[in-house]
């Protein structure tokens, strides 16, 4: 299974590689926001390394890194915050809303071990930016939203961005998304006081869900939710996460 | 104006008094609303050293503004009008996020103009009353007299206010009572025709302001907010009271789903709920009355342990019972007769009232009381025990990070309230106390061993055997039995967590390799926690240990505080500043106030000897004299007012009523005091020091009975009927108060006849140590006991007597 899903793995690799260096390539050429994009993955890759014994991990995962270099964050705010849209911090982006730190998008996401195969359920949308990540990741991400004007204004910048492998519903995520189950993993970035049973009914046996708690801004500490192979759940919680205030802009 | 030359205007004083403290509790009140209660103590007490610009604002005017006295008196009045309501107007436009400030520092500059700007209604009430005082310094007693009175005055009217009043309505009521100031010096003032013009324009411009412009604009982070913004959502029910705001919204399309600690394997959820908000945040919920008889999710929760031990339960007691889960809950298990206590109606009477239908009360109405009162007015009262006591979670906020409540006094974990919990217990009975839990563990590592602390203090020389401790992934429960635990109970509980997916964190057995099976924490901090509290290592684990974790007592009841400064190195070390989100909002928020208020204070006092260096006469011993006195009766008194408010909110039961009771009887009796020492000066011609000596000699006394005799009074007063405790808790504060309203005006008449152009510059200091005093306060009671801060003031009130300004000896 092991030998299956890594070669599964470097197969799809392969045939990603291209469009993303390709697009990064053509970025780099045209893009004005590539070197502000540049400074925000070195930040990411420095926490990192401050931060690996906390995080149990060395780095992230290549793909996780190169999704994070690709997806064009600045797209993901509102025009008032764009210049600070690469700095390595949360930003407000209306509503109540925030778009998360780079760092903890990363770290969620290298935490859900996304496979090109996989299928993964998001719980709040928000701008989409976390759903653009995994899309380049993963075959299939179905996200929900529970604001409809904010799941209708994702919905239409992910097609704009030309993310076709997002699917947004505008839909309480408590009862998670029956018709597409079960997924390989869930990301829940919606504040929660119980871990939602249709949720973990609809992980797959293997699958990992993550949830990012504390407060719009500060997020404190991840949990993670692992399913085993025999349906066995635990949760694990990871401490403490990155936190760096007063960090200068790389625009 | 002759009039006004031989008395001081007194009523206006009053008038102004009273709408300025009521104001600044107003402000308490809209900022909790908006922002977060933690944030709104920040900002109003910054906003109180409006108070110290007046003194250094009239230091520096003197002259000018003494010879156009009526006309500047009038013009504060009308300022203070426009102020009140003209400021919020305008902070409310501030495009300001507490929650971001660690991130933008351009969140300063907007906290730095809230500041200002809330600073100016202060500025221009403290304004009139020191203007009074250099006008007619022989009566400056009497004035400060007025100024106090006022002041407790409007310590009563404002909760009276707000309990019949809107908050955007009681901010216009108090614009037009401290204009109402302005109609009492009317005939004083020379152009009386455009005097009251202007007064009249002010009145009817707030009047007509649209009601659009002072609707609260509540911060888009708060739970309200967000709730609103989902599609369905219906706010049903909406109320403001003096204690907090209540919002209860519905949604039909997405149902509210809160089962704090519900357990994985757990097969459903709630079906559907009521979401109800206190200050637009800290959400708890009404469950949807279901005709279905298994208790369905609520077994699934790591509160519900107590119900799967074999027994059914004839008395059960809730406590803290908020919107009332834990009566649904123990409802749901057959309990036969529920008490329930929650000192806030406001919010079991949505359950048992507004929301009857929803909720399903008139099925529980046999079998449920309810009681408005504290749980440790009602521990100390209740006279037939039960079978099981039950404390759940609080309501969750999304805003503040952890330990913004650190510097709200909780008297409810405190090992002498676990004690009086623990008593309430038949034999056999069990207490059951369900807490959030963060990561790494706070507060319920806190409970545990304030718990042990009670128990042993109780007598039991075993704990270990009579505690029960579980947790989810979220939630911790921690059950104690009156007598030890049998064979019969081990095993249902380790049945209950294991099918829930619980993890053990201690039971009379427990094995090592039991522990962290299921909610994986870094290390098993729980088991380690209990197990060298009870063999005895709690002491030096608890030292080691990242938070502050040691037991809280009634002089200390700061529960939710967990700072240590020997961590802060620690945390502040951590790569890539990661340990900042670890050190909590509440004691940082503190510190940070403090910080700033201390700076704003220096500069203020500093400047006008900048300004007027040429100009003062005084000698410097002189002044540092005036200094020394005034900031120390100033944090003197503030030391043991809210000393003496805490420790009476625990006697009297009901906080709203215990801090509107103490409040003005200390004002009123202080000002009481004062017009003693306005008689005793006037018509027996005593000298000020000699009246000093005798009042720092009382208040030495008075204080100094009361802190030996502390716990045996509270203990005492607790058990006594309602009326008859805020009785007491008057009688208590009067003698205090009054001895305590005498050294302020003794400085001030002394300060008039050595230094008469001091006198706004003594004014200003006790205006910023007052600030300062409220946050030094608290920072001490957390380290040292309230007993330590009355200790502290005693010393201050020493300093003063050593220090009070003297006659020049050329």
């Amino acid at each position: 299974m092991q030998i299956k899903l890594s070669t599964l793995f470097l197969i799809s690799l392969f045939s990603l590689a291209p469009a993303i260096t390709g697009a990064a390539g053509d970025e780099s050429r045209e893009d004005p926001w590539a070197d502000a994009r540049a400074g925000m993955i070195a930040e990411i890759e420095k926490d990192v390394r401050d931060t690996s014994e906390l995080i149990n991990r060395g780095g992230f995962n290549r793909p996780v890194m190169d999704a994070m270099k690709t997806v064009p964050r600045h797209e993901f705010v509102p025009e008032s915050q764009r210049q600070k849209a690469y700095e390595n911090r949360p930003l407000p982006i209306g509503r109540g809303q925030t778009i998360s730190q780079p760092y903890i998008v990363a770290l969620m996401t290298d935490l859900l071990e996304p496979q090109p195969g996989h299928r993964v359920l998001e719980i709040g949308t928000g701008s989409g930016y976390q759903a653009a990540i995994l899309s380049r990741l993963v075959s299939q991400v179905y996200s929900m939203e529970i604001i409809a004007e904010l799941a209708n204004e994702s919905r239409q910048r992910v097609q704009r961005l030309g993310y076709e492998n997002i699917t947004i519903r505008a839909l309480d995520g408590y009862n998670g998304w029956p018709d597409e189950a079960p997924f390989d993993s869930i990301i829940v970035t919606a504040a929660i006081s119980h871990i939602p049973p249709p949720l973990v009914t609809q992980l797959k046996p293997g699958g990992r869900m993550v949830i990012p708690v504390g407060t719009r801004f500060h997020t404190q500490y991840l949990t993670l939710v692992e399913k085993d192979l025999d349906g066995r759940v635990t949760t694990r919680q990871l401490i403490p996460v990155i936190f760096v205030p007063f960090t200068g802009g790389h625009q | 104006m002759t009039a006004a030359r031989h008395a001081p205007p007194l009523v206006a004083i009053f008038l102004l008094s009273a709408s300025a403290l009521a104001y600044e509790v107003l402000l308490v009140r809209l900022f909790s609303i908006i922002h977060w209660h933690h944030f709104a103590f920040m900002v109003i007490s910054l906003a109180l050293l409006g108070y110290g610009v007046s003194g250094s604002l009239i230091m520096l005017f003197r002259s000018f503004w003494l010879r156009h006295f009526t006309g500047v008196f009038f013009l504060n009045i009308l300022l203070f009008g426009i102020s009140s309501v003209g400021v919020f107007v305008i902070i409310q436009h501030l495009p300001f996020n507490a929650l971001e400030i660690l991130w933008d520092p351009s969140q300063w500059l907007r906290l730095l103009l809230t500041y200002l700007f809330l600073s100016l209604p202060f500025l221009f009430v403290a304004n009139t009353i020191a203007l009074t005082m250099l006008r007619f310094d022989l009566q400056i007693a009497r004035i400060y007299s007025a100024d106090l009175i006022g002041a407790g005055a409007g310590a009563i009217g404002i909760m009276l206010l707000l309990s019949v009043f809107e908050p955007p309505t009681v901010l216009r009521l108090l614009a037009f009572a401290g204009l109402s100031a302005g109609v009492v010096v009317l005939r004083q003032t020379r152009r009386q025709l455009a005097a009251a013009l202007a007064l009249a324009v002010v009145a009817s411009g707030i009047l007509l302001l649209p009601a659009s412009w002072l609707e609260l604009r509540l911060s888009d982070y708060k739970g309200l907010v967000q709730t609103l913004r989902i599609d369905g959502a219906r706010l049903v029910e909406s109320h403001s009271g003096p204690v907090s705001r209540v919002d209860v919204v519905e949604n039909s399309q997405v149902p509210f789903r809160n089962a704090p600690g519900l357990s994985l394997q757990s097969p459903e959820g709630p079906s559907g709920q009521l979401a109800v908000f206190s200050d637009g945040d800290a959400m708890t919920t009404i469950d949807r009355h279901s005709v279905q008889s298994s208790p369905g999710y609520m077994a699934y929760m790591s509160s519900a342990l107590p119900y799967h031990l074999g027994r059914e339960f004839e008395r059960v007691l809730v406590l803290n019972a908020g919107t009332g889960a834990d009566i649904l809950q123990a409802a749901a298990f057959d309990s036969r007769h529920i008490d329930a206590v929650e000192p806030d109606s406001q919010l079991t009477r949505l359950v048992s009232e507004t929301f009857a239908d929803y909720s399903g009360w008139q099925h529980l109405r046999g079998q449920v009381e309810l009681h408005s009162t504290t749980a440790r007015a009602w521990a100390a009262r209740a006279d037939r025990p039960y079978e099981l006591v039950v404390i759940g979670v609080p309501g969750a906020s999304s805003g503040g990070a952890a330990g913004v409540y650190a510097f709200s006094a909780n008297f409810d974990f405190t090992v002498e309230a676990l004690k009086s919990y623990l008593g309430l217990l038949k034999p056999g009975g069990y207490l059951s106390i369900t807490l959030w839990t963060d990561t790494p563990p706070k507060g319920s590592l806190r409970l545990f061993a304030a718990m042990v602390e009670a128990l042993r203090e109780s007598g039991v020389t075993s704990p270990g055997k009579r505690l029960a401790w579980i947790r989810s992934w979220n939630t911790a429960t921690l059950l104690v039995k009156n007598g030890e635990l049998n064979s019969g109970e081990i095993a249902a509980i380790r049945n209950f967590s294991g099918s829930r997916s619980f993890d053990l964190a201690w039971l009379p057995g427990i094995a090592e390799d039991e522990v962290n099976r299921y909610q994986l924490l870094p290390r098993s901090f729980f088991f380690m926690a209990a197990k060298a509290i009870l063999s005895g290592q709690g002491e030096s684990y608890m030292k080691s240990y990242q938070y502050d974790i040691e037991p809280v007592r009634d002089v200390n009841p700061y529960f939710d505080d967990h700072f240590r400064w020997n961590s802060l190195s620690t945390f502040l070390a951590l790569p890539g500043g990661s340990g900042i989100a670890m050190i909590g909002a509440g004691y940082p928020t503190l510190v940070v106030t403090l910080l700033q208020a201390m700076f704003a204070a220096l500069l203020l006092i500093l400047a006008p000897l900048f300004f007027l260096r040429r100009k003062l006469h005084s000698d410097g011993n002189l002044r540092i004299r005036v200094f020394a006195y005034f900031t120390a009766i100033g944090l003197a008194f503030l030391f043991i007012e809210l000393s003496f408010i805490e420790m009476l909110t625990l006697v009297i039961g009901q906080p709203l009523y215990a801090v509107a009771v103490t409040l003005s009887v200390f004002l009123v009796f202080s000002g009481l005091g004062s017009l003693t020492v306005q008689w005793l000066v006037e018509s027996k011609g005593l000298d000020p020091a000699v009246l000093l000596r005798w009042s720092v000699l009382s208040i030495l006394l008075v204080t100094l009975v009361y802190l030996l005799s502390h716990s045996w009074l509270i203990e005492h007063l607790m058990a006594l009927p309602t009326a008859l405790r805020i009785l007491m808790a008057i009688l208590l504060s009067m003698p205090i108060a009054f001895v305590m309203g005498m050294p302020f005006p003794v400085g001030l008449t002394a300060t008039s006849r050595t230094a008469p152009e001091l006198l706004p510059w003594a004014w200003g200091i006790n205006g910023c140590a007052s600030v300062l005093s409220a946050i030094l306060a608290v920072l001490l009671a957390m380290e040292i006991g309230f007993t330590g801060v009355m200790l502290c003031a005693m010393l201050f009130y020493l300093l003063a007597w050593r220090t009070l300004p003297r006659k020049r000896l050329t």
